[in-house]
């Protein structure tokens, strides 16, 4: 047998033994990454959501698209937190492009009364030590209870009512700004947002 | 090579051949995962065991494998077990996988395991192959385990996320930031060499 014939038929066999190692092990974990991944996200929601809910928010969703959630208008979902017929709030990630490095991505859930209930950042590339408070300090908080009118959006910089932190201003700003997006679309949505689902999409 | 004993493979694996202190192969996930203690053992682990099957997978087909094409077919064998271990350790260790994200699919270009592959792995039994791959990737995760421990402690004063500096201690950013990395592997450098030149001259 001529020898490229040989290297050939060796690569071939060798590439294709991987291939079906690889195929078996993508079907043998595909169950437990989705439930992994869902967990993840049910952890979130818990966090985040107003406590007492009865559904199940990561299936009770529903998709929207617009500039104001992120600069590529790419589908957020929205997780609906709701008791019996009552509506608890909703929880959504919203992008802040303008961070120091990167996206900043926060899930924020806001209450039916348009008041913010929580922000949780979600990722992030900032700098550690100085950006990345929005995460490691209880900074965060200061967003809880807050309305499109009860407070001078902004850091306080900027003349807004929201502290940022010594030698970091642009990610605060970004977070805030973001917020003010997402709760913005909010109050806009509102009706449509917390409609039930009718038929299961699927996100 | 002449023919080494198990006891040779280990010592030479974990310390006298060290992957990181001596033969200062594998940079880029040195220099980039060990933010903190937990990073550095996560990716040290991950890479012992693709070390390890691709070291015995390759002594195992090391007869058969042309030598024109054995690279390829080594990549491809390293690929196959990185692939492995990324999606079982996104569904097993989710939250670990989060961290080391991009890192983990990088294993397949660490230098460490293409090198074991050719120099030893190609050229001894399954079994000193599959010792050589424990052991050298041993020494790696404890090279990244090392580096780690000092970048955290100094620059965030933790110790796998326990605060053991007290708040008097002032942590020094840069340590965790990239060029951090290098300077304290430069001083690590400095130690390993003193220490083992010094046993040197005792004997």
């Amino acid at each position: 047998m001529p020898d490229f014939l040989k290297m050939g038929i060796v690569l071939m066999l060798v590439g294709m033994v991987a291939t079906a190692v690889l195929a078996m092990t993508e079907s043998a974990t595909r169950a437990p990454i989705a439930e992994a991944k869902r967990q993840e996200t049910l952890r979130i929601l818990k966090s985040v959501l107003p406590e007492g809910f009865d559904n199940e928010p990561d299936v009770d969703t529903v998709t929207f698209a617009d500039k104001r959630l992120n600069r590529r208008e790419k589908p957020v979902t929205f997780y609906r937190g709701r008791k019996g017929a009552t509506n608890l709030g909703v929880a959504f990630v919203v992008t802040a492009p303008d961070g120091y490095s990167g996206d900043i991505e926060l899930m924020m859930s806001v209450n039916p009364d348009g008041s913010i209930n929580l922000v949780q950042v979600v990722s992030h590339a900032e700098t550690p030590g100085l950006g990345d408070k929005i995460v490691k300090t209880d900074w965060p908080l200061a967003f809880k209870g807050k309305t499109q009118e009860n407070v001078k959006w902004g850091v306080k910089k900027d003349g807004g009512d929201f502290d940022q932190f010594a030698g970091a201003t642009i990610t605060p700003r970004a977070v805030v700004a973001a917020v003010k997006r997402g709760l913005d679309f909010f109050v806009e949505k509102k009706e449509a947002i917390f409609q039930p689902a009718t038929g299961e999409k699927k996100p | 090579m002449s023919e080494l004993t198990s006891r040779e493979i280990v010592v030479n694996g974990f310390w006298h051949n060290n992957g990181i202190f001596v033969q200062l192969l594998g940079m880029c996930p040195t220099l980039a995962v060990t933010t903190s203690a937990e990073n550095g053992v996560g990716m040290g682990l991950a890479t012992m065991f693709v070390l390890m099957g691709s070291n015995m997978v390759v002594s195992m087909i090391r007869s058969i494998i042309p030598s024109d094409v054995r690279i390829p077919a080594y990549i491809i064998v390293i690929a196959a077990f990185v692939t492995i271990i990324d999606l079982s350790m996104n569904a097993y260790v989710h939250d670990l996988h989060k961290v080391l994200g991009i890192f983990i699919p990088l294993i397949v270009v660490n230098c460490i395991i293409l090198g074991r592959a050719e120099s030893f792995a190609s050229k001894n039994s399954v079994f000193k192959a599959a010792l050589d791959g424990i052991f050298t990737g041993l020494g790696f995760t404890f090279a990244l385990f090392v580096l780690g421990s000092v970048r955290e402690l100094l620059g965030a004063g933790t110790w796998f996320e326990m605060p053991v500096l007290g708040s008097s201690f002032h942590p020094s950013l840069v340590f965790v930031l990239p060029p951090g990395a290098f300077i304290a592997l430069g001083f690590i450098l400095v130690g390993v060499r003193w220490f083992n030149q010094r046993g040197d001259s005792a004997s």
